[in-house]
């Protein structure tokens, strides 16, 4: 029990200290988590969307693949990506291993799935009337899916919130295309994993109390989000 | 105005609507009557361009709509309020403002237009609530309101005042008259033949998803005499109990399903009973059929198919038709 509380105080310690190490392993997680998590949802909600609210030939096709794909193992995104951009894969020439783009280029392959399952799952519940009603006052196409989304708004929004709570807590494929590189591509999770496998626990503690504080802000955030929406 | 031909429309392989022709005319009220399941809201929805037939063709003004451009072009003229309506989280008065708004009137334009609307159906004080906060009838006044504010040339309505009480179902077919004096072909689906009858032009009976050439069944017009409670109406050589305190020219029905079909007499309360052989028995899909008993006149009487069986009725049975005088329809 000693060691959990020595590791706890010791993390507090950095934290209030501003420890530079910390600092910075926890801006590039940020920005990691938040590049990905907007790259993800500007591809994943628009496809959601589609998927639930149109018919067209291999639509249950395509939300089988996306459930599917919400349980790809992170580490095997992280090969795929390592082998597409390593020096003898076919993206091998821009140079992305081992930098934060190459992170963010796997976080993205995890998060697109996502955000467009459970997108297609918001928009799929919401009332069959909103659309209707929206056609039969002269919405065009572009008002009309307007509308679903204005009702599917908080929904659509936790999904967003989901990758990006999916993003930052991810370690597999952030270790494996990143490398864990000191002052280029450490982030909070293989930060942690490595402090762990050093022994230092106190470093561990810290950076996983900032993870931990990072995923209940934002979660906060989308309960008061929400909570406007029901008043 | 607007136009049908052949529609069919399935869900899942069932086809739920089959209409060769329907039409509905500039300036006059159309309804839609038929049970729950009939087809009504289906009809109404293909008409309102919101669904595509499964086949068939809707036509605007003479000119086929097939194209979805053609299909939204059609929708700007033509507008459907549903049965249970759906107003958007907003206020009243947005709500309103809304289709107004995609036609491009903004601003005071549209507010006043939206209050205009609201107060012909005396819901302009309902205009800056949150339409979350209305009660059923409510709703379905802002959605006429906001589908009159539109001016559609083309108005459909699906039970528009099936949450209403007496007094304010008269209200919302006022305003429907009215805008059929503004030209606008109007067609509302109603499951209560009172208020068709009075309200409409014209009838047309679905069931089965089929459109009848003959309106409802057992309808008879006759003249009541002075005085309250059960009186005796003269339909052909037939005298029928009714309790009514109507009195003149009126319409009777008696519904097919509460008339009660036997081989004897029975002892019962049921003021009504008359006897005839059976001249016609018409299959529908499904548990019931309708026997058409000559008792002077052509009575139809719906039973189930087990029944059919069990009495062993057959086209020339002579059987006893027996109705409660609360049964008999005045209206």
């Amino acid at each position: 029990m000693d060691l959990i509380w020595d590791g706890l105080r010791r993390g507090i310690d950095l934290i209030v200290g501003g420890d530079p190490d910390v600092f910075e392993i926890s801006a590039l997680s940020l920005r990691v988590a938040l590049t990905a998590t907007v790259l993800a949802c500007v591809v994943g909600v628009p496809v959601g969307f589609v998927v639930g609210t149109t018919r067209f030939w291999g639509r249950r096709a395509a939300i089988t693949a996306l459930n599917t794909l919400l349980a790809f193992p992170t580490v095997v995104v992280g090969v795929l990506v390592w082998g597409l951009l390593t020096r003898r894969g076919p993206f091998g020439g821009y140079g992305l291993l081992y930098t934060w783009w190459a992170i963010v280029i796997a976080e993205v392959v995890l998060a697109v799935p996502i955000a467009a399952a459970l997108t297609a799952a918001a928009v799929q519940g919401i009332d069959p009337r909103v659309r209707r009603t929206a056609l039969t006052l002269g919405a065009g196409r572009w008002r009309t899916h307007l509308a679903v989304a204005g009702a599917a708004r908080f929904a659509i929004l936790t999904a967003v919130v989901v990758s990006f709570g999916r993003v930052l807590a991810e370690v597999g494929a952030a270790m494996i295309v990143g490398g864990n590189i000191r002052h280029y591509t450490r982030t909070l999770t293989t930060a942690v994993a490595l402090a762990t496998s050093q022994g230092d626990f106190g470093l561990a503690m810290a950076l996983g109390l900032i993870l931990l504080a990072l995923a209940l802000t934002v979660n906060v955030l989308l309960q008061l989000f929400q909570g406007r929406g029901d008043a | 105005m607007l136009s049908a031909a052949g529609l069919r429309h399935t869900y899942g392989g069932r086809t739920v609507l089959a209409v060769d022709a329907f039409a509905l005319e500039r300036g006059s009220v159309t309804a839609l009557v038929g049970p729950n399941g009939s087809g009504k809201s289906t009809i109404l929805r293909l008409l309102a361009f919101v669904e595509r037939p499964s086949s068939g063709t809707i036509a605007l003004d003479g000119a086929e709509v097939h194209t979805a451009e053609q299909r939204r072009r059609a929708r700007r003229r033509v507008t459907l309020v549903e049965q249970a309506p759906y107003l958007f989280p907003t206020s009243v008065r947005e709500n309103v403002e809304y289709g107004l708004r995609l036609r491009g009137a903004r601003g005071p334009a549209a507010a006043a237009r939206a209050m205009a609307a609201l107060e012909r159906l005396h819901a302009g004080g309902l205009a800056n609530r949150p339409a979350r906060e209305l009660s059923e009838g409510e709703i379905q006044r802002v959605a006429l309101a906001r589908a009159i504010a539109l001016e559609p040339d083309v108005l459909l309505l699906d039970e528009p005042a099936g949450a209403a009480d007496r007094a304010a179902t008269a209200q919302v077919h006022r305003v429907l008259l009215e805008e059929r004096a503004r030209g606008a072909a109007v067609c509302f689906a109603s499951h209560h033949l009172e208020d068709a009858y009075r309200w409409s032009d014209r009838l047309v009976a679905l069931a089965d998803g089929r459109a009848g050439s003959v309106t409802p069944e057992n309808l008879f017009r006759t003249t009541l005499p002075e005085g309250t409670g059960s009186k005796v109406a003269e339909i052909g050589p037939l005298g029928v109990v009714v309790v009514t305190d109507r009195s003149g020219p009126v319409t009777l029905a008696i519904p097919p399903h509460e008339v009660l079909v036997s081989h004897a007499p029975l002892q019962s309360s049921a003021r009504n009973t008359f006897t005839g052989p059976v001249v016609r028995i018409s299959d529908h899909t499904g548990d019931m059929v309708t026997l058409t008993v000559d008792v002077g006149v052509d009575l139809a009487a719906r039973i189930t198919r087990s029944a059919l069986q069990e009495l062993g009725i057959h086209v020339g049975s002579r059987v006893v038709l027996t109705i409660k005088a609360l049964a008999v329809q005045v209206f």
